[in-house]
């Protein structure tokens, strides 16, 4: 089906696309089990900094909420990176916004992977 | 259908405003896309109030006060409708993607708002009553 209303969008990429579908599966199972158990789970749910803290010494939970993390970070960026796209960058620039956005997922990765091994270690 | 020959060219940034020509698919497709906005939003400020945590148990607490606050808890009664939607709409676009449903996709997405629309309300009353 040829919508010949827009131009077709350059930059867009077949891999990307299957991850965003892929995490977007992955973030509905990943995000529930995250809901359920920060506030259903604890008595009365995750409150205070020491609900926290001891809620972070289970092994489990910290490989959960790493792999939430990893599963929303590419999903996000790769959405947003289509957003963009919309609105017909050049190559070059296309080249500059995947950088900036591979940079941003990776701080925020990296910072989301410090920070819950950095929670886990204060219990 | 010459409606669609009517639609704006959406590869100029403020044609994404024009609101004419648009049947119920752009506006969930729309809606998809601001709930995503939003939720990107959510997403750091998310990241950045858990750094607390690394700053002993003040820090973190007086934001768990902040967030007593009711204008508070009604930004996160969005942050779950956001969620809410693109969560469902999401998977009923990746059914479709793959081949799946397609003469229902209207319906599913009725199916959708609905589910949206409810589960906002619910945890709208269980927020506001706890």
């Amino acid at each position: 089906m040829n919508n010949s209303i827009s131009p077709p969008k350059s930059g867009q990429n077949t891999w990307l696309w299957l991850l965003k579908m892929v995490t977007g599966l992955l973030i509905v199972l990943v995000l529930s089990v995250h809901l359920i158990v920060n506030h259903y789970l604890p008595e009365g749910g995750l409150m205070r900094y020491e609900d926290v803290i001891a809620y972070f010494s289970n092994p489990l939970v910290v490989l959960m909420e790493i792999v939430f993390l990893v599963t929303v970070v590419p999903h996000a960026l790769i959405g947003v990176r289509s957003i963009i796209l919309d609105l017909n960058p050049s190559k070059g620039s296309t080249r500059l916004i995947n950088w900036i956005l591979a940079l941003v997922g990776a701080t925020a990765i990296i910072y989301g992977i410090w920070l819950a091994l950095t929670v886990a270690s204060l219990a | 259908m010459s409606e669609r020959e009517n639609k704006p060219n959406t590869s100029n940034w403020f044609m994404w405003f024009d609101v004419r020509h648009r049947d119920i698919g752009d506006w969930a497709f729309v809606l998809h896309r601001l709930t995503a906005l939003g939720l990107v939003l959510y997403l750091g400020m998310h990241l950045i109030v858990l750094g607390t945590l690394t700053l002993g148990p003040d820090a973190f607490n007086s934001f768990i006060d902040l967030a007593h606050n009711p204008l508070f808890i009604f930004g996160e009664l969005l942050v779950v409708a956001a969620a809410l939607y693109h969560g469902l709409n999401g998977l009923r676009v990746g059914l479709t993607s793959f081949g799946v449903a397609i003469p229902y996709q209207k319906q599913l997405w009725y199916v959708v708002m609905a589910i949206a629309v409810i589960g906002s309300i619910i945890f709208a009353i269980s927020m506001f009553t706890a």
